[in-house]
């Protein structure tokens, strides 16, 4: 990795910005650190992540389809049944994806184009569990809805994500194992949700190294 | 400056926590590593919840007494290769018609696979292993209700409202004793796939978990367990059929089978040479006749079949008595070869029975010199007759005999086919005798509800 030329404005730390992000949870003195054109500007300090059990760690690599990515990010949300991670994918082509991680599924999910949904999906207060929503021709069902804040976060991130902050997301599922997450944002009286498509992943099957250790456990 | 770097997060080995539980003081190792939502007390049933510091909180205080579920809590066993502990045990049951059927569920933890299902019912002793499915299963509309999920289709074996009775050890929800969930199975064994729509104070949650029937024995392996399971009763609602498991086979052999009969026969048959010992036509019917003639080899055993044929023979029945005396053994074989021949109109159609010819075969018959001595006999009851008609009747006035020798018996060849075709519809039949006493348990159950 080339040295990172900027610097954390509150301790000084090298701030090792790459690709999309565009904001990055300082390692040294956890300052939130945010990307605008070539000025950098200090947040603040996000609240701790909490430990949920996750064996996965920032940093770690593994392959989805042969193709190579690495974790370098996470943000941690929490909702009224707990809180899940997503980690933010960097792939080998410079593409990005998000991983998700909630009490042990895992699926691997990719922004597609928000003109596929827009118009096409009901807004969020109008979203109701197992209703049949079609996307891109294929049907799917909608097994979860949930109003969550951001807890905390570590390593880069492509957004600012101000700590407390609500945001409104669906999950769907597939007949065929297809997984979308329609991502509403702040608001959710609109129909023009960010479309995240995907399928579930275990560990083993996308290679992911290295992995946190648990006493009496072996990955 | 120098920045020394702050010890990076996770980076340390994962530890199992011990605290004292905030309701009775008991001891609690916590063994999910911070992945539950809710730790329910296994002395006093006391529920607990993860606070924001880490540290637990006490929602409820309870008093309830410990009981032993059939396996415990942190018990570890390995399936399918993969190493699972039990960190939660739930009880739930469901009444139907006034009968409750209980069954435990045990939440089977591994850090690196998330959490597994082994479920137990009380009821039949069969045992299950759930996971959350990946997808959502599609609905198909039919006659008798089915799903499908990744080119598996199930039908719907029951419906019924689950309440939970009991609950020790560290869940991923907010679990509480009488909590009700609304779920459906659908099976396909060994395949199950069940949807349960629960409903909380944070509102309404569907679940789909996908699930596999496991043997008992094989959970009492895989868990070390002292001693034998519950025993199993009946058909549990996932148990793979043993008849139809190995259909394919079995049909399979059925086709090799009745392919090297129908070549074995052939062969055997070919190697036959009948021929004729005796043959004689237009004998008086009332004369007896006695006749000297060498069957086969001296010493060597034959199949021959004997043929009467009485003339004429309409609308009634002749008989012979035969008897065959070796010469040398003076022992005799004696059978009797009846022909018969009927028929007439009746509304118009004509019809008939018998061919008026008789025969008889006789296998491992042994060879040398015999005398054959044959006596006939005929309806006498209404000798004489009237003039020739259809539906008349005629006597027999002469016959004819023919004994041949070396012939093929087709008897054995044709209890062979019975073999063949019997043991798949057998099989069949075993297979659907299993597949009713599965769905006697089940909303489908014949004369129930």
């Amino acid at each position: 990795m080339q040295p990172s030329p900027v610097q954390c404005p509150e301790c000084g730390a090298p701030a090792p910005f790459r690709g999309a992000a565009i904001s990055l949870v300082c390692e040294y003195c956890g300052s939130t650190v945010v990307r605008t054109g070539v000025d950098l500007r200090l947040v603040g300090k996000v609240s701790a992540l909490l430990d949920n059990g996750s064996p996965i760690l920032l940093g770690s690599t593994g392959k989805l389809d042969a193709l190579p990515f690495e974790l370098v990010g996470r943000l941690q949300l929490r909702h009224g049944r707990g809180t899940w991670n997503e980690w933010f994918v960097n792939f080998a082509d410079g593409t990005i994806g998000w991983l998700a991680d909630a009490q042990g599924s895992y699926s691997l999910l990719r922004p597609r184009d928000k003109s596929i949904v827009a118009g096409k999906v009901p807004p969020f207060a109008r979203l109701e569990l197992g209703q049949p929503i079609v996307i891109q021709g294929v049907p799917h069902v909608l097994v979860e809805r949930r109003a969550a804040t951001y807890q905390g976060a570590e390593g880069l991130l492509p957004f600012e994500a101000e700590p407390g902050l609500e945001f409104f997301s669906a999950d769907l599922r597939g007949h065929d194992g297809e997984f979308v997450t329609l991502d509403y944002g702040e608001a959710g009286d609109h129909q023009r949700p960010t479309l995240y498509t995907g399928r579930a992943v275990d560990l083993g099957g996308i290679g992911l190294q290295p992995l946190r250790r648990f006493a009496g456990w072996r990955a | 400056m120098t920045l020394e770097p702050t010890k990076k997060l996770f980076r340390d080995e994962a530890q199992a926590e011990s605290i004292k539980c905030l309701g009775c003081g008991g001891p609690i190792t916590l063994h999910s590593f911070g992945a539950v939502q809710r730790v329910i007390c296994p002395h006093c049933g006391s529920a607990l919840a993860p606070a924001d510091s880490g540290a637990l909180a006490l929602l409820e205080a309870a008093t309830r007494k410990h009981q032993d579920s059939v396996l415990p809590l942190h018990a570890r066993g390995t399936l399918d290769g993969v190493e699972w502990e039990i960190i939660g045990i739930c009880w739930r049951r469901c009444v139907v018609e006034g009968v409750a059927y209980p069954w435990q569920e045990f939440l089977l933890f591994n850090p690196y696979r998330g959490f597994r299902w082994l479920i137990h019912s009380n009821t039949d002793g069969h045992w299950t292993l759930g996971a959350n499915l990946d997808g959502a299963p599609e609905i198909l509309e039919t006659r008798h209700q089915r799903v499908r999920f990744k080119k598996r289709r199930y039908k719907h074996f029951q419906g019924a409202n689950a309440v939970v009775t009991y609950v020790e050890g560290e869940f991923t929800w907010e679990v509480h004793v009488g909590d009700r969930a609304d779920a459906n199975d659908f099976i396909d064994p060994p395949h199950g796939l069940s949807i349960e729509q629960s409903s909380g104070p944070d509102g309404a949650e569907l679940n789909f978990t996908i699930q596999q029937h496991i043997d008992a024995k094989a959970v009492w392996k895989a868990f070390a367990r002292p001693g034998k399971p519950p025993k199993t009763r009946g058909v549990g609602a996932l148990q793979p059929n043993p008849w139809r498991r190995h259909r394919a086979q079995i049909w399979l052999s059925f086709l090799v089978f009745l392919f090297l009969h129908a070549f074995l026969s052939k062969r055997l048959e070919d190697s036959r040479k009948p021929h004729t010992v005796i043959e004689e036509k237009n004998l008086a019917f009332d004369e007896s006749i006695s006749r000297e003639l060498t069957i086969g080899r001296e010493g060597e055993r034959t199949a021959i079949e004997f043929h009467f044929s009485p003339d004429p023979l309409d609308n009634t029945w002749a008989y012979a008595e035969v008897m065959l005396i070796n010469i040398a053994t003076e022992q005799a074989v004696a059978f009797g070869v009846e022909a018969s021949y009927y028929h007439g109109m009746d509304d118009g159609e004509y019809w008939s029975e018998g061919h008026g010819r008789g025969a008889v075969t006789i296998g491992g018959f042994e060879g040398g010199k015999y005398l054959l001595q044959i006596q006939t006999q005929r309806d006498t009851t209404s000798l004489g007759g009237g003039p020739f008609f259809i539906g008349a009747t005629r006597h027999p006035t002469s016959y004819g005999i023919e004994l041949v020798e070396d012939v093929y018996l087709t008897r054995y060849s044709g209890l062979a086919l019975l073999v063949i075709f019997g043991v798949p519809m057998f099989g069949g039949l075993m297979g659907w005798i299993f597949e009713r006493r599965r769905w006697r348990n089940s909303d489908y159950a014949p004369g129930g509800g």
